[in-house]
């Protein structure tokens, strides 16, 4: 019961606390502390958890007829979208301190909390569906009420896409249940199903809009460039890896027969999203845009690893995963501030940063390094691991990763050009960039994450390697 | 795992930090924090020099995932320790020099910082046991060789310097990363000894030997900026030139030879070394050829870096472990008394680096002059000087290999004698003739002594010192019995040729430096000109493909595409939805941002209970 609460607590109360605050102007306060509680819970949950298999926090609504039952039960996997979306969730709280509208905002944050623990907490397909889609309402607020210019359009769109995917979703856990009897994601045994190739593709094509893999990507660069920066960090730290850690948790752990026939899928996605967003992140101009396609590029990666379906390729995958978020936030931070103070998003616009506000920039160009795959950074060790996965499955194939590499160079050090370095833009000149000290402060955390898991891996890896273990020992046949 | 190493490898990179905060608070205190780190990280190695006895060897893991470790050892043999000599001597001294020529400098804690990030980055490089520690060190010197070019990133072309260093060498280590992961996975091991023991004995493919080597040397092509990636070096000179001296001409970019040395033995049983020095004697042409007719004194100086640099590539791709290696550390010392000595003259003369401006300085100069003086004579290889001894040796064994005996050694012994053109012209106009600019002249004056001549003649003592134990140097890298090369009558040979190109210098650019300019007037001369001063056009030959072949037709396309059809399509499904609402949104006066969410939500229950009538 006490679990359930660190679920349908924040969804309730922050109806409350939108009304409370409405006035004081403290959401802020409440969000953070709740924040952190929710962080404090996480690692809380993850020291209580067993060697392997699933550590049954609560059961709920139990209904014979109709499977219904509300089932808290976390793994290690889940444990680490838990404690990498509470981290995330605090320093999305920092950085948005001077927004507008605050209640309403810091509000839609926490009932956004709420549902996405929902998400990696519950392993009853049908509430697992629930909460996907309550993650939806929030995100669609707050890109469509604190977003840029084309905010409708984009908060649309995206709300549109992601339902189209998750009809499919639906469609398939109806599949399952009929075939299989439950919706409980523990029980099902994919020899039960009937046409488990069906169900796979339907998921597949589902998680790949939320991951968002080639072609179905073209709504996440819209929502980013609307969204305001925080959310964009929300967007690609936490909504992205809901699918991919669904791909793992569905199609992998639930289904790995069907995952070893259709893997190539997924590889073959991610190897398409690897280099096409690439090529359009060099082309772009539009500074967030540029961002938003290096962040799909990097999905690519992700999915490159998990599609090996081995212990190692898992590991790197979710390893990447982790990477990902802490270096692309920044990078969607900064873009955002530079646009909020110059007004502007084309790199032209830009120029010279560095000489007016040299640490932020120096935290942008720390961030461009960890994308690009430098050593000492989090994005060399998820690009090498999986390389070095991958390698011995795909062989020649992995030019693509090589490609991808080098194009990320490419498109990051011509940013650092265009945008911090060289001569002042006129823009640039008379602009006040002054960044409020919360702000600043995510992003040096940010920073100091990159740098850290860069150096010394083994603190993730001990992590992560124990969530697969499991799925190792069996040899790929949970 | 013994104190000292472990200091030498991790005190670089906190000294960096340190250096930094220290200096953002006291500006000074910039220099001291460096210098003394600089002069400790020296002592440390000689030190460890020593007390060497044997190879220092220590295992260690870094992290693993799933079923793979991926381990970080630490190995300190000869050859890394003369690289680690000559990486912390010459940082040291590089950080000394620094004191007067960056006097000026505004942001001193940045350019102290990252020069001693450099450090610990070939620190890293040189003692790493493992392929992925080098790659770690490889790819920090590029950062930090990237940080340092664009130092003054407020102008435009430093800043496009360090670009194009980053993405030219970039493009060469994901080869690097490449062939890390195929060692690794046909092997499980990353340990360069044990590579060159595993190839030795032909227990690796020989195919996958031969594509790995191919790999890395293209790796080593774009950070020692050898045909086709070098043009990035020549940008590289926007940089300060101190920075030039220690990164660009005696430290990171003798990484893709230290690389190419450390798995000789790899390199042997792959029979690739004769593509290395294919390769390098087209460099070693192309750079000496360029070298002739550059206007600034940098470039002629980063031309001749590629040049010699293929030359000790030349001297491993003949088979000659020791010549090449010899060569390499040469060159690294008389290099960077050059750029220091270029610097000391662009210092004295207010940044002016167009030889053409300069001339007569020897009065002015009369130490720096002496001492560069002695830097061109061991670049051009004349006797006593260690860089005779180590062409000779190179040019030995590129006659005796059967291999490259024929193009690749012509091109050689072409490169090495060009090089007493280039260094004599350099030298030359810097310092003999009539001023060419008077202004300039009068306003010229000595630098200190200490600061700036000191270093300088501490380097020209060594290069004249390495040339009595070219043999013992020899002996030590390779720590076996080192047989000297010679050929026959080249002693002669070289005086000979000194002797005539020294006295067609004088006479074309001090004497009749009329008939200098009329001869350069024809038109076969101008073009000529025109090609090698502009490095066979490679870089516009590059940035054309760069720019019109991927940017603007691979990347252009795509962006159509993704415009057009992928995006076009979902735009579409929009619509349609949009249109199938138009309707709804007529009966409610609200706007739609209010309202599709709501109606999306009702749409999507509705679907959810036919879904789940049909399926239950």
């Amino acid at each position: 019961m006490s679990y359930l609460s660190l679920i349908f607590a924040p969804i309730i109360l922050s109806i409350f606390i939108y009304f409370f605050t409405k006035q004081t102007n403290n959401a802020k306060y409440i969000a953070l502390a709740l924040f952190t509680f929710m962080l404090y819970m996480s690692i809380n949950i993850y020291m209580h958890l067993p060697e392997t298999g699933y550590l049954l926090l609560s059961s709920f609504l139990h209904v014979e007829a109709f499977d219904f039952n509300l089932v808290l039960q976390v793994d290690r996997l889940s444990v680490i979208m838990l404690i990498l979306t509470s981290v995330l969730l605090i320093l999305v709280g920092l950085s948005s301190w001077s927004i507008e509208k605050q209640s309403a905002y810091f509000s839609l944050l926490i009932f956004f909390c709420g549902a996405i623990f929902g998400v990696f907490m519950s392993t009853n397909l049908m509430w697992f569906f629930i909460f996907w889609e309550l993650t939806l309402i929030p995100m669609y607020f707050l890109i469509g009420i604190w977003g840029a210019e084309g905010r409708i359009y984009a908060a649309v769109k995206f709300f549109l896409y992601t339902h189209v995917a998750s009809m499919l979703i639906l469609l398939s856990f109806f599949l399952i249940y009929k075939q299989s009897g439950t919706f409980d994601m523990t029980l099902i045994k994919s020899g039960v199903l009937t046409t488990p190739a069906l169900i796979w593709w339907l998921l597949f094509i589902g998680f790949s809009v939320k991951m968002p893999l080639f072609p179905f990507h073209t709504w996440l660069p819209d929502a980013h460039v609307q969204a305001p920066a925080p959310i964009s960090v929300l967007l690609a730290g936490v909504l992205l890896k809901m699918g991919a850690y669904a791909m793992i948790r569905m199609l992998i752990l639930i289904l790995p027969l069907q995952a070893q026939k259709y893997a190539w899928a997924i590889l073959l996605l991610g190897l398409i999203s690897l280099l096409y967003a690439g090529f359009m992140a060099l082309y772009e101009t539009h500074l967030k845009k540029m961002v938003a396609y290096s962040s799909i590029s990097h999905m690519g990666l992700v999915a490159i690893g998990i599609s090996t379906l081995s212990y190692d390729g898992l590991s790197a995958g979710v390893y990447e995963m982790i990477g990902h978020a802490f270096i692309i936030s920044p990078l969607f931070l900064i873009a955002g501030f530079l646009h909020h103070k110059t007004g502007s998003w084309q790199m032209r616009d830009m120029g010279g940063i560095m000489q007016r506000v040299p640490y932020i920039s120096a935290i942008f160009v720390l961030a461009g390094l960890g994308a690009l795959g430098l050593p000492g950074t989090m994005g060399f060790i998820g690009e090498l691991s999986i390389l070095l996965s991958a390698i011995g499955k795909y062989g020649v194939w992995l030019i693509v990763i090589l490609l991808g590499s080098m194009l990320s160079a490419a498109y990051l050090i011509w940013t650092f050009r265009r945008v911090i370095y060289g001569e002042m833009s006129e823009v640039v000149k008379i602009t006040d960039f002054k960044m409020p000290k919360a702000e600043f402060l995510s992003l040096i955390i940010f920073s100091i994450f990159i740098i850290l898991f860069g150096i010394y891996p083994q603190a993730l890896f001990d992590i992560i390697n124990q969530a697969f273990s499991a799925y190792a020992t069996s040899g790929g046949a949970l | 795992m013994n104190i000292p190493i472990i200091i030498l490898i991790f005190l670089p990179f906190i000294g960096s930090v340190f250096t930094f905060i220290v200096g953002k608070i006291y500006k000074k205190s910039a220099f001291i924090c460096a210098y003394i780190i600089s002069i400790i990280l020296f002592s440390l190695t000689v030190y460890i020099c020593i007390s060497f006895t044997q190879a220092l060897s220590f295992d260690l893991e870094w992290f693993s995932f799933g079923n793979i470790t991926l381990p970080f050892g630490i190995y300190i043999d000869e050859l890394s320790l003369v690289m680690l000599l000559i990486a912390t001597g010459l940082g040291a001294l590089d950080i000394h020099f620094s004191h007067d020529y960056m006097a000026d400098e505004r942001d001193q804690a940045r350019y102290y910082s990252k020069v001693l990030f450099f450090i610990g980055g070939m620190i890293l490089l040189v003692s790493a046991k493992e392929m992925l520690g080098l790659f770690v060190g490889w790819e920090f010197m590029g950062l930090a060789s990237y940080l340092l070019i664009s130092f003054w990133h407020q102008n435009s072309s430093p800043a496009d310097a360090g670009v194009s260093a980053f993405l030219y060498t970039k493009f060469g280590d994901i080869f690097l990363f490449a062939s890390l992961g195929i060692i690794f996975y046909t092997t499980g091991t990353l340990d360069m000894i044990k590579l060159n023991e595993l190839s030795s004995s032909g227990e690796i493919n020989s195919q996958v030997a031969y594509v790995v080597s191919i790999f890395i040397f293209i790796a080593a092509i774009g950070k020692s900026g050898q045909f086709p990636l070098f043009p990035w070096l020549m940008r590289a000179m926007e940089g300060p030139t101190t920075v030039s001296a220690l990164i660009h001409g005696a430290t990171m970019v003798n990484s893709g030879i230290y690389i190419v040395a450390r798995m000789f033995d790899f390199y042997v049983a792959a029979e690739a070394l004769v593509v290395v020095a294919a390769v390098a004697s087209l460099s070693a042409f192309i750079g000496a050829t360029s070298a002739l007719v550059q206007n600034e004194m940098k470039k002629v100086l980063a031309y001749s870096t590629m040049s010699h640099l293929s030359l000790a590539f030349i001297g491993l791709g003949a088979g000659s472990l020791a010549a090449g290696m010899t060569h390499l550390i040469n060159h690294a010392i008389f290099k960077a008394l050059l750029f220091l000595g270029a610097g000391a003259v662009i210092l004295s003369a207010h940044h002016v680096k167009d030889l053409w401006r300069l001339g007569g300085l020897k009065n002015r100069l009369i130490l720096v002059s002496i001492f560069m003086g002695m830097g061109v004579l061991s670049l051009s290889g004349i006797p006593i000087f260690s860089g005779f001894y180590s062409k000779d040796a190179i040019i030995a064994s590129t006659l005796l290999n059967p291999e490259t005996h024929g193009l690749i050694s012509t091109l050689t012994i072409i490169a090495a004698l060009l090089s007493i053109a280039y260094a004599g012209r350099l030298w030359t106009l810097i310092f003999v003739g009539k001023p060419r600019d008077e202004e300039l002249h009068v306003s010229i004056k000595a630098p200190s002594k200490f600061w700036i001549s000191l270093p300088l003649g501490v380097m020209a003592t060594l290069t004249l010192a390495l040339g009595v134990f070219q043999k013992e140097l020899a002996e030590f890298i390779t720590a076996e019995k080192y047989h000297e090369l010679h050929v026959n009558g080249l002693f002669t040979f070289m005086m000979g040729v000194i002797l005539v190109l020294g006295l067609i210098i004088y006479y074309f650019y001090v004497r009749r430096t009329d008939l200098r300019d009329k001869i350069s007037a024809q038109p076969l001369m101008k073009s000529i000109h025109q090609i090698l001063f502009n490095g066979y056009y490679i870089e516009m030959m590059i940035n054309w493909f760069a720019k019109s072949i991927i940017v603007n037709a691979v990347a252009k396309s795509i962006n159509w595409v993704e415009k057009n059809i992928v995006d076009a399509f979902i735009n579409g499904v929009v619509t349609v939805t949009h249109l199938s609402f138009t309707f709804l949104k007529h009966t409610h006066s609200a706007k739609v941002s209010n309202q599709s969410g709501a109606m999306m939500l009702g749409l999507m229950m509705i679907v959810a209970t036919v879904l789940i009538r049909s399926f239950l």
